[in-house]
């Protein structure tokens, strides 16, 4: 403990002199901004600040991207609640409970719990990846391509869960999502698959611009064919505060989302998205009464949110421990540390101790910062709302656009979001969801690849799956799962659910 | 980018008068000296280097350093665009098309051979003029220390005894790490598993994890797993020692001829007139040969071996040789077979 102590403090001090406070400052106040512009993520924007720190010196550059990044999930949350427009990936299903809370008047409350589900997310991940950090990079290195393969099975059975209807329906959009998701280069074979020979499809359907189109532009479309001002809630805001019954639903929700985003932040491809959803199914199925979800259930912000930011700090173990990088913008820290001629790897706690307590501590710091600085503007979010929709829908879709181009520099990902928007609100009208097929083609082409790869490893015998405890472990808990969604008792009692909502 | 907007503004400051003056002096000079303004007239604007990978890798962070160093060469903005995509043969495309007149270059890395021949859609090398080849990332071939070799010869000799047991990680089919893959089964006369992975990170997890056996991705990507014992570089496959791992020997010092990696050039639209090719060519070995450029490069990791345009061209043709026969025993060549 005097051990972890002296190093906290070692990097307070790092982090607290005026340049690395000042650039945690700028990096979370560019974090938030592009958190709540749509589509606009932190990837483009940390890749954008990377020459600026050719002139900095390293422990500032990686507090300030680092700022950007954490910072952004607290952003991305703010246009998800206020016009059910997920500012980042990773806030897709703050929608569904969020947006609903903000129709019901209750837009404030809902902000404030997910910036304070957030920041105590940041706090207790700061503290993990200080006290545990290479010990918890280690138990990654436990999961082989089987175990990612029960993993990922496991939460396509929860996507069922996800779904506020029709199993079928549920079941039948995780399919489209998995289809979706084959699209592209086959990673096993280079082999082109449904791309019709289009330059555009070679990689496959980008995230954003699908998430942005059946979510946004869906949305935007749905509440102008009821005449746009006339549809919108005219529930006054009478209080910007949760209430004493919201707090004592949202705690343990959010303690159960930081732990489930610790968890998932750490294995490779881990990152912020897949613990958020996995957090929602995690609340939905806990919940006593799973109707509520999709209407305004607090715990449904509560968890994913908390779930999202611990994902996003805890995807710094990997990176700071092992210098592997889980996801895009830790590959882009990977590269600013190289540009300063540090080899990131498992020896920078010992050979850059500046470096890595004075980043660590910088998260916390930031976390305090990012709250001081998102509750004063719940007030002017909330504000937002006022804005006349003729206005505020032009806005949003040129910010979409803007953001969906940033990514990869492509327009045609600009026309896949346009179509995206035209196919989900074709859902929309089927009483479909989305949520599940997003799910869907996140896992699929993941499960496709570690599956594969898990047989070609294992020489084509597929008892591998069975006989790696972990991968048993999870199998065993997807199928008990799958069983009680079947089981006819369950069914019932379902519908019945249905009926009461 | 940020970069560009430091300089910019000082020199679009001048006032009005100042411009008039110098226009004046530039007038006398074309005067005197014809050739020599001609020659300077070129790059006036800034020049864009498209890179086909996303921020944040070893290709997007050498050009990043080259753009920084032939800002101050060319004298005015080297920026970097990313447009990744397709293996690079989006921005390739892009590239391709855009007018010759030097003033959109882009990088061209070992991917784009594999390409021309895989990938319809993709331009053959022959639609770029190759202006200067920037560097080597030499491949490497790592074990897990769990396997226990400690040389070459050790992992030939596991690899002949169980012959395709050896599991070896590297990228997709085509890939960099997989073409090297290949080639090694070739020099060493043995068979793998060569199991595919989404890019050299994962790799690496696997080869931690004791999924794997042995990788063949470039040297930083394993330098510190090996430096700290749980991995062991056996040979690094480059004509020398790498300078981050002066410690492991080469595939030649070990008795095996054999080369590869990740090589880098500069290239810029099939057309460019032939004076501004020159200017081009010349200013970035300028910035490759500086020091204090080399210096920097190499704290990052990167080995700098600039050529000229005439060097390229033969060096490019030397591995096309080379790698052809390799992806036609993949079944990988789909187009433009020769």
């Amino acid at each position: 403990m005097d051990f972890l102590f002296g190093n906290i403090v070692h990097g307070l001090a790092v982090a607290m002199t005026p340049a690395n406070l000042g650039l945690c400052l700028i990096g979370c106040v560019l974090g938030t901004l592009i958190g709540v512009l749509p589509g606009l993520g932190p990837t483009a924007t940390v890749a954008m600040l990377m020459p600026v720190t050719f002139r900095l010196e390293p422990t500032g550059a990686l507090i300030m991207m680092a700022g950007v990044f954490y910072g952004s999930q607290y952003g991305g949350s703010t246009t998800a609640i206020l016009v059910n427009l997920p500012g980042e990936s990773s806030s897709v299903v703050t929608c569904l409970d969020g947006y609903a809370m903000a129709r019901q008047g209750r837009a404030g409350a809902a902000l404030a719990i997910a910036a304070l589900a957030s920041l105590f997310a940041g706090t207790v991940t700061t503290f993990l990846i200080a006290w545990a950090g290479p010990a918890i990079a280690s138990v990654a290195l436990q999961f082989q391509s089987p175990d990612y393969v029960a993993v990922m099975v496991l939460g396509l059975v929860a996507a069922v869960v996800l779904a506020h209807g029709s199993v079928l329906k549920a079941v039948a959009m995780i399919l489209l999502g998995i289809f979706l998701g084959l699209i592209g280069t086959d990673v096993s074979t280079s082999e082109q698959r449904f791309t019709f020979g289009l330059d555009t499809l070679f990689d496959g359907i980008g995230f954003v611009p699908l998430s942005m189109g059946l979510f946004g532009l869906a949305e935007i479309m749905f509440n102008l064919e009821g005449g746009g001002e006339a549809n919108r809630t005219r529930v006054a805001i009478d209080r910007l505060w949760p209430t004493r019954q919201d707090f004592r639903e949202a705690t343990p929700a959010a303690i159960r989302g930081t732990l489930l985003g610790c968890f998932l932040g750490v294995l490779p491809g881990g990152g912020s998205t897949i613990p958020s959803f996995a957090a929602y199914s995690l609340e939905k199925k806990l919940a006593r009464d799973p109707s509520r979800f999709g209407h305004g259930a607090v715990e449904g912000v509560a968890g994913p949110e908390a779930a999202n930011n611990a994902g996003a700090q805890a995807c710094f173990i990997p990176m700071l421990s092992l210098g592997i990088p889980p996801n895009a913008v830790m590959a882009l820290m990977v590269g600013a540390m190289m540009i300063h001629g540090i080899q990131p790897g498992p020896q920078i706690i010992q050979k850059q101790p500046d470096l890595f307590w004075g980043l660590v501590a910088s998260m916390w710091i930031g976390n305090a910062m990012l709250i001081v600085l998102n509750l004063p503007l719940i007030w002017i979010w909330v504000k937002l709302l006022e804005v006349p929709y003729r206005f505020l829908f032009p806005a949003v879709i040129v910010l979409c656009g803007i953001g969906v181009y940033s990514i990869d520099n492509r327009l045609s990902d600009v026309v896949l979001m346009a179509f995206f928007g035209v196919f989900g609100y074709g859902l929309r009208k089927l009483d479909c969801e989305p949520a599940p097929l997003l799910l869907g083609f996140i896992l699929g082409p993941l499960i496709e690849e570690n599956f594969r790869r898990s047989l070609m490893l294992s020489g084509g015998d597929p008892s591998v799956f069975v006989t790696r405890p972990i991968s048993l472990g999870f199998l065993t808990v997807s199928a008990v799962l799958l069983a009680a969604v079947l089981l006819p008792a369950f069914q019932q009692r379902r519908e019945q659910w249905s009926e009461e909502s | 980018m940020f970069l560009s907007l430091k300089r910019v503004p000082l020199r679009e400051s001048f006032s009005a008068l100042t411009r008039i003056a110098l226009s004046g002096v530039a007038i006398a000079t074309v005067a005197l000296v014809p050739t020599w303004v001609a020659a300077q007239a070129f790059p006036s604007q800034p020049v864009s280097l498209v890179v086909p990978w996303p921020a944040g890798g070893g290709s997007d962070i050498s050009m990043r350093l080259l753009a920084d160093g032939a800002s101050h060469r060319m004298g005015v903005p080297v920026v970097v665009v990313n447009k990744p995509g397709a293996g690079g043969t989006v921005g390739l495309k892009d590239v391709a098309q855009s007018r010759p007149d030097g003033y959109t270059l882009a990088m061209l890395a070992t991917g784009a051979l594999f390409a021309q021949y895989n990938n319809p859609a993709a331009n053959p090398i022959s639609d770029f003029e190759l202006i200067a080849f920037f560097g080597d990332d030499p491949a490497a071939l790592t074990v897990s220390a769990k396997t226990g070799f400690k040389t070459v010869a050790d992992f030939i000799a596991a690899a002949k005894a169980a012959p395709g047991r050896i599991r070896n990680g590297n990228d997709q089919p085509g890939g960099t790490s997989h073409v090297t893959a290949s080639l090694l089964e070739k020099a060493l006369g043995v068979r793998l598993i060569k199991v595919p992975y989404a890019g050299f990170a994962p790799t690496v997890q696997a080869l931690l994890a004791g999924e794997l056996d042995s990788t063949t991705v470039g040297v930083p990507d394993v330098l510190q797993h090996h430096q700290a014992g749980t991995v062991r570089m056996l040979g690094v496959a480059a004509t020398e020692r790498h300078f981050l791992a002066p410690d492991v020997p080469t595939f030649r010092e070990q008795g095996i001829d054999f080369v590869s990696g990740t090589w880098r050039v500069i290239v810029g639209p099939r057309g460019i007139p032939a004076d501004r090719l020159a200017i081009l060519e010349s200013r970035l070995l300028e910035t490759m040969n500086d020091v204090e450029f080399k210096a920097k490069a190499r704290a990052a990791g990167f080995i700098v071996a600039p050529l000229g345009r005439s060097d390229t061209a033969r060096r490019l043709a030397a591995e096309d040789a080379a790698m052809y026969p390799v992806f036609l025993e993949a079944g990988l060549v789909k187009t433009r077979q020769k």
